[in-house]
């Protein structure tokens, strides 16, 4: 039987225990003395969460289990004497052999796969009625059980609402269990890179040529300045260019000047902006904005200019980040007191003197910290610089050079054909690790001063 | 500021001063200044507003203009006498099921290619399209009278001959387009297939349809993983967490996941979910918690504003008439906050859908020419699509990109305009 089949089973066992229960809690008296303690219902779930959890569990447990018993069992038939020892070829047959069985494919590559095949067949569909037989008795044993229980006295409520409290801190542990995913595998890969690479040679070395590394000092092409270099120079310098001054006169109109009918519509407009995805800015980018960037440093005089030059990324970057810088700069004028505004414009002061000499000065730590997520956000953009960066890593002032950045690199080495465990496929995670650290740093420097920043005025 | 030093004696300093000549030139010159720079600083706020509008206007007509092409097939019309070629099939065979069976075998790929020989020279057989013949086959079993006469049918012209009507094409396809100009058979008519069919290695039969169900499946894992979890978190943490560490925590990492780069969650599904747990590479499942990974601190945050938004009022009122907390919360407190947390919810998942970068870690940018059956079988995505289009320029995929990228952005626009809605139409002030 399918473990699909079996949830649906499960689920509808689970339905008749709270359909069950709850009818025999129906029964008991309302007033008296012996009154029941809770209501139907949550004997009900009482029942259905015993009937289904346990089996649910097990199912769970077993569909990642099984698997390798059959392994096990296959290879204790008389057929598998012949397999050969070494891991790959053993592993392609085996894996033959279960498509076989399974129905999956008709005609067999290797002859021991054919052999094997009955022996699969034989042990799957063995493993598959233990399987099945436990869960289904796990299912009535739980259900048996807690029927056994109900009774007026019984407190199903308690025990419900406690299940429910654990469930929810289950659901919310899920975010903290991500970040330490996120970080033990990143950690873990890097421990493994920096083994074979030296760690300063990483972070201080000038020259990345992944495509070529030599066996003996694989740290001397695996230098990331460039890439540190290149991100930072498109990210944080030319996508901050184009999108501080966009960002914030947006939000200074839109707050200070704007009708309210205007800013009702042109808010959402600019929200769009960050709404479109990231491939189609891309692709904007390497068709349209590249190519104009370059007939443009051509007709100034740049000789070299790159047609996957650091300018067109940056430029759509900036774009990109617009309406999160005005968003954010939004809301923190909107936290200064408007009797700050107004004593200024009531000492003759113009809105523009009142905007520059007053709001933004007091709305200062919240607009930086707004800059700073922003700079977090466009070093973590990927395929604006996979599709408008070039790949050649170069450290460079010029905006019509090509440069390349952290993301676009770790797309690069993990698309490629390389082994899992190469230094050239490593790399991948140290520099992600780099990139997490970076950003995450920004983001609870932003995040601490914002807190700090909205507390001041209320 | 001068007046702030301690110089000479301490006088009250508006005996020092004559009053302000408010006419003089100096200070008429003065508040002009001012005034200009008020206008100007105006006319900037307000040129950074209508900049950035023209950048999307410029970005979706680029785009639209592109992409029209793109939904578009040109056509020639080939007369094919179905009379004289004897096809061995009569009108009554082409009505039942046995349709398929009975032109299986009647050379309907010959008979194309002769008719258009017939008609465009002995090269004409080239301008069309390797699939053209299926096309006679729908006429026929559309119209099975067919059969004993003779008929025009448009057929779908191949790639070269796409580049020549663009202006582009070889010296040969020129020469053979000119000659179906002068027969005046060009058409172009819209083409269902971009719509149907899946990823193919002709631009002219390519379709979108793989890509659409791939996206469908994993927004569906997405969904069943994130939403669940998502508003079960922001439950605990607003109406029972209590404040200390640990709840700090739990917070800080929400907050920070939020802000984490997607590219970072495609290395987690890379390492934890296809090296750890061995899931199906390039599959919707993967993706799809991948994804929900992703969007999860979203719709936390968004739940918790909701709920945070119901007043309490209501909480004691239902507690005052001995409701325990998990029915306050249940029956009176998620019902009241589900507008704000559905909003949330369809916003994070707009994100989720125009998402690449993660995607491609885990390896979902393989060719694929069917759809997906299942969330465990290989599949593509909307935006993974799009960008494996995007580097072959060269093979006439520019349109195809571009009409894929109206229909993705259509998808965008109408998730964002419900949610829009959503807000507006259930949006209650307490």
């Amino acid at each position: 039987m399918s473990s699909l089949a079996l949830l649906f089973i499960i689920c509808g066992l689970g339905l008749i225990a709270w359909l069950t229960a709850r009818a025999r809690a129906a029964r008991f008296a309302t007033r008296g003395p012996d009154r029941r303690h809770s209501l139907p219902g949550q004997h009900g779930w009482y029942m259905a969460m015993w009937t289904a959890i346990p089996a649910l569990l097990f199912l769970g447990i077993w569909a990642s289990v099984s698997p390798a018993l059959v392994t096990q069992e296959v290879l204790e038939a008389p057929a598998a004497q012949s397999l050969p020892s070494f891991g790959f070829q053993r592993d392609s047959i085996l894996a033959e052999a279960r498509a076989i069985a399974g129905g999956d494919t008709f005609g067999a590559f290797n002859d021991e796969a054919a052999a094997l095949a009955p022996a699969y067949g034989a042990a799957q569909s063995r493993y598959a009625w233990i399987g099945t037989a436990l869960t289904l008795l796990l299912a009535f044993a739980g259900g048996a059980y807690a029927y056994s229980r109900v009774s007026p006295a019984f407190r199903a409520r308690t025990r419900v609402e406690r299940s429910v409290m654990i469930l929810l801190l289950i659901a919310s542990l899920i975010a903290i269990l991500t970040t330490v995913g996120i970080f033990v595998s990143l950690l873990v890969e890097s421990a493994r890179f920096f083994s074979v690479v030296p760690i300063t040679d990483f972070l201080f070395g000038t020259h990345w040529s992944p495509q070529v590394i030599s066996s003996t000092d694989p740290g001397e092409s695996l230098g990331a300045v460039p890439l540190f270099w290149g991100t930072f120079f498109i990210g944080a310098v030319i996508a901050m260019i184009v999108a501080i001054p966009f960002g914030l006169m947006s939000a200074i109109y839109l707050t200070q000047y704007a009708a309210p009918s205007v800013r009702k519509w042109m808010k959402p407009v600019l929200e769009i902006l960050a709404g479109v995805p990231t491939v189609v800015y891309g692709y904007f980018a390497a068709l349209t904005v590249a190519p104009a960037v370059r007939d443009f440093a051509v007709a100034i005089g740049f000789e070299y200019a790159s047609a996957e030059s650091a300018l067109a990324a940056g430029l759509v970057m900036g774009v990109m980040i617009i309406p999160f810088v005005s968003s954010m700069a939004d809301d923190s004028i909107a936290a200064v007191p408007s009797a700050m505004r107004d004593g200024s414009l009531a000492m003759g002061a113009t809105r523009s003197e009142t905007i520059t000499k007053v709001l933004l000065p007091a709305s200062l730590p919240g607009v930086v910290a707004g800059m700073l997520l922003a700079v977090s956000r466009a070093i973590g953009e990927t395929m604006i610089v996979v599709m408008a960066a070039s790949g050649a890593a170069t450290i460079t002032l010029n905006p019509f050079e090509s440069a390349t950045t952290v993301t676009k690199q770790i797309v690069d080495l993990l698309t490629g054909e390389a082994a899992f465990d190469s230094p050239k496929t490593l790399a991948a995670f140290a520099l992600g690790l780099t990139l997490f650290l970076i950003t995450f740093l920004l983001n609870i420097v932003a995040l601490r001063v914002v807190k700090k920043y909205r507390e001041a005025y209320e | 500021m001068s007046d702030m030093m301690p110089s000479g004696p301490a006088t009250p300093f508006a005996e020092n001063r004559a009053p302000t000549d408010w006419t003089s030139r100096a200070m008429t010159r003065r508040i002009r200044r001012r005034y200009a720079a008020e206008r100007r600083f105006r006319f900037f706020g307000l040129a950074a507003v209508i900049l950035s509008a023209c950048f999307l206007a410029f970005l979706l007509i680029t785009m639209v203009s592109n992409g029209l092409g793109g939904f578009m097939r040109h056509e020639v019309r080939v007369p094919i006498d179905f009379a004289r070629a004897e096809l061995n099939v009569t009108p009554e065979q082409l009505r039942g099921r046995g349709a398929d069976l009975a032109l299986a075998g009647a050379g309907l790929e010959e008979l194309t290619g002769n008719a258009a020989r017939a008609a465009f020279g002995p090269n004409g057989a080239d301008a069309l399209a390797t699939s053209a013949w299926t096309e006679v086959r729908k006429a026929l079993k559309d119209d099975p009278s067919l059969v004993g006469r003779s008929a025009a049918i448009s057929l779908p012209v191949n790639a070269d001959i796409e580049s020549a009507i663009k202006g582009s094409g070889s010296p040969e396809a020129e020469a053979l387009l000119s000659r179906i100009t002068a027969a005046d058979a060009l058409d172009s008519g819209f083409d269902g297939g971009f719509l149907t069919e899946a990823d193919a290695t002709d631009s002219t039969a390519v379709g979108i349809w793989g890509a659409v169900k791939g996206s469908l499946f994993t927004m569906l894992v997405t969904l069943v993983i994130a939403f669940p979890i998502g508003v079960l978190s922001a439950v605990y943490l607003e109406e029972y967490a209590p404040r200390n560490r640990w709840t700090d925590l739990i917070e800080v990492s929400i907050n920070n996941l939020a802000a984490v780069p997607s590219i970072i969650f495609g290395l987690l599904g890379l390492a934890v979910f296809l090296s750890v747990f061995h899931l199906p590479r390039s599959a919707s499942l993967v993706g799809g918690l991948t994804l929900a990974l992703m969007i999860m601190p979203v719709i936390v945050i968004a739940s918790r504003n909701a709920i945070k938004a119901v007043p309490p009022s209501i909480r004691d009122a239902a507690l005052g008439v001995g409701a325990s907390r998990v029915q306050v919360v249940f029956h009176h407190v998620l019902p009241l906050a589900l507008p704000g947390i559905l909003t949330g919810t369809i916003i994070g998942m707009a994100r989720a859908l125009g998402e690449t970068a993660p995607l491609l870690m885990i390896g979902m940018r393989a060719f694929i020419a069917t759809p997906p059956g299942g969330v465990t079988d290989p599949a593509t995505v909307l935006p993974v699509q799009i960008f494996l289009w995007s580097d072959q320029v060269g093979r006439g995929f520019v349109e195809r990109t571009s009409a894929a990228i109206i229909v993705l952005l259509a998808f965008l626009l109408a998730m964002n305009a419900l949610a829009i809605y959503l807000r507006n139409r259930f949006e209650t002030r307490w």
